[in-house]
């Protein structure tokens, strides 16, 4: 009986793993982030295009890149940040966008593409943007105006964080002082640590993740985070609020790229385009509270989203936004900084 | 004499430190906080958002796949391997103790890139294959360390005695060897269903397209979801799934010996 039983697993095991390779429909085999896109989106490609869309997915953009230079193959599409995107590119990873099979590329918004890494869209085609700011609890914080020096608040001594990052944290110090978050000067860097280190005294700690419970339950008054993260903390407590300071904060693209080793380039493309059409990229903002940068679909957007200081950025604040950018060899500045800050009391 | 209440504390505080956190989990998963930092209030949401997320059972088959016929196919090998390392003791066999014993101690990211950059070499499709040849390297070696502690106290005349009765090596085998081993091989097997059902760095390594499991997921989660909290939901029917098979399985052997 048991020995039946056995057998009888096995063999389902191992027809899991033979109709994972059957079946006739092409195949688009996306490499993304969990959750990341709209899954009506999918459905409906999958029907227009008659193909299926396999996606799996990846924590960090590091841990994805060691993994596809090993020589890991069978992904179509990919979409990290763009910050990675110049390492793949750089490595000769990537192969060229056909622009002629993405016609909707023409509603990729422009302004966004003034600052992207890849302004031509040679090799990658903006997904999602997102940047980071304050949110805090609008009933029990008072006098609040957009901007970094929040963190020098006494009165909110010891309910404050500040991200566990560090070039989050350095960089939100350099905006304050009115520097790049991509300096490589050392005299920069050392007043923004002494910035950091006067704000640490006011902050009850640097996080990443335990922030949003502290926020949403009230523990912390006024945090650093990311657009996407205090989305969803604003739909537990209604109270928080969003701004993005005015000197400028940082940002991030996630993109979509096409590794040389992909095999349904067409599907991809045809992928592209389709995410790219206003009204879908519309519906998948409104699914997952990022900013597709497409002009088409601003106009689709409820008035609710569209005056989302989490999706949106003011113009002049975008002006004065940065991607936190490869700063080479300047990075064991930006550690030993750090360390100091954390090192300090 | 007053008997110390000191074992029954330490024997409370211990299963509180182990079960509080479960409990809260599943406390959470009806939760209608996101977060979990306070109460606000009953729902089902989460429920209802599991069964409808498609990707999250997809990648439970997956892993469920994966640690099922890993399990299974190491705990053969794993016995083969303890058996010849308790019963010869030569070059080769200290050879072999030390091929098995490495995949316990080297780190999971070396293991888990040097068998991607094999698969690679060898020209191997990636994908739930080559996750679950990864998990056989690293399981045989639980199940055989496990299954060798069980054969350091077995009794070899008693073998020689079922012989001596005149057992042939197929009835010596089904009667007498595995029922005696049976314990170690299923706590190795138990072992190694565990390591196999939650390991992410080998694994996402390891993985292919179409091949995401359910540990990957949850991590790549973290990072933009807004689905978070059905994990909770996931792991609480997971533990109720678990529980209810222990249980069955207790009564029927219960049963069985009555």
């Amino acid at each position: 009986m048991t020995k039946k039983l056995m057998l009888g697993v096995i063999a389902l095991g191992l027809a899991g793993i033979v109709s994972g390779c059957g079946a006739g429909k092409p195949r688009l085999h996306l490499y993304t982030w969990a959750d990341y896109v709209d899954p009506a989106l999918v459905k409906q490609f999958e029907k227009e295009f008659n193909c299926r869309v396999v996606i799996d997915t990846f924590d960090s953009n590091e841990a994805m890149f060691a993994k596809l230079q090993a020589g890991a193959t069978g992904y179509d599409l990919i979409i990290p940040s763009s910050y990675m995107i110049i390492t793949m590119n750089r490595q000769g990873m990537l192969q060229p966008i056909n622009k002629e099979l993405i016609p909707n590329l023409k509603y990729v918004d422009p302004d966004h593409l003034k600052y992207a890494k890849d302004k031509d869209m040679d090799h990658s085609v903006p997904y999602m943007v997102g940047h980071t700011g304050i949110a805090y609890l609008e009933s029990r914080v008072e006098n609040v105006e957009p901007s970094w020096a929040m963190f020098d608040r006494e009165d909110l001594r010891g309910r404050i964080t500040l991200l566990n990052d560090m070039r989050e944290t350095i960089g939100a110090a350099l905006k304050f002082l009115g520097y790049s978050l991509n300096t490589t000067n050392e005299n920069e860097l050392a007043e923004a640590r002494d910035v950091v280190i006067r704000w640490k005294r006011n902050i009850a700690k640097f996080d990443n993740e335990q922030y949003k419970v502290g926020l949403a339950s009230g523990a912390f008054l006024l945090v650093q985070g990311y657009s996407g993260d205090i989305v969803q903390v604003m739909e537990d407590n209604e109270d928080i609020v969003f701004v993005t300071p005015q000197e400028g904060t940082s940002t991030f693209s996630d993109d979509f790229v096409i590794p040389n080793t992909a095999k349904q380039v067409e599907l991809a493309h045809a992928y592209i385009n389709f995410m790219h059409d206003p009204e879908n990229a519309a519906a998948n903002i409104e699914y997952i509270a990022y900013l597709c940068p497409n002009i088409g679909a601003y106009e689709l957007l409820s008035d609710e989203i569209k005056e989302d200081p989490t999706i949106f950025m003011d113009p002049e604040i975008r002006a004065r936004s940065e991607f936190i950018d490869d700063v080479g060899e300047a990075l064991a500045l930006y550690t030993r900084m750090w360390d100091e800050i954390k090192a300090a009391d | 004499m007053k008997r110390s209440r000191l074992p029954l504390f330490t024997t409370v505080f211990i299963l509180l430190f182990f079960y509080v956190p479960i409990l809260l989990l599943v406390l959470n998963s009806f939760n209608a906080s996101r977060f979990g930092g306070s109460w606000e209030g009953f729902t089902l949401n989460w429920y209802v958002r599991l069964f409808n997320d498609g990707p999250i059972w997809t990648a439970l088959r997956n892993t469920l796949i994966i640690a099922v016929s890993s399990t299974l196919v190491s705990m053969i090998l794993g016995t083969l391997a303890a058996f010849a390392l308790h019963r010869y003791n030569t070059r080769l066999q200290r050879i072999h103790y030390t091929l098995i014993y490495t995949p316990l101690v080297v780190p999971d990211i070396l293991m888990g890139m040097s068998l991607l950059l094999f698969f690679v070499a060898m020209g191997f499709q990636l994908g739930l294959t080559t996750i679950f040849l990864a998990h056989v390297t690293f399981c045989i070696s639980y199940v055989a360390m496990v299954v060798l502690a069980r054969l350091q106290d077995f009794d070899f005349s008693v073998i020689e005695a079922s012989q001596d009765l005149g057992a042939g090596w197929w009835d010596t085998l089904w009667r007498v060897l595995l029922p005696m081993l049976a314990p170690g091989i299923a706590a190795g097997g138990l072992l190694a269903f565990t390591l196999s059902i939650d390991d992410f760095v080998i694994t996402f390594f390891v993985s292919g397209p179409g091949s995401t499991t359910l540990p990957i997921r949850i991590y790549s989660m973290m990072k933009h979801s807004r689905n978070m909290p059905i994990i909770n939901a996931l792991s609480t029917i997971l533990l109720v799934v678990t529980f209810l098979a222990v249980w069955s399985s207790q009564r029927l052997t219960r049963e069985k010996r009555t």
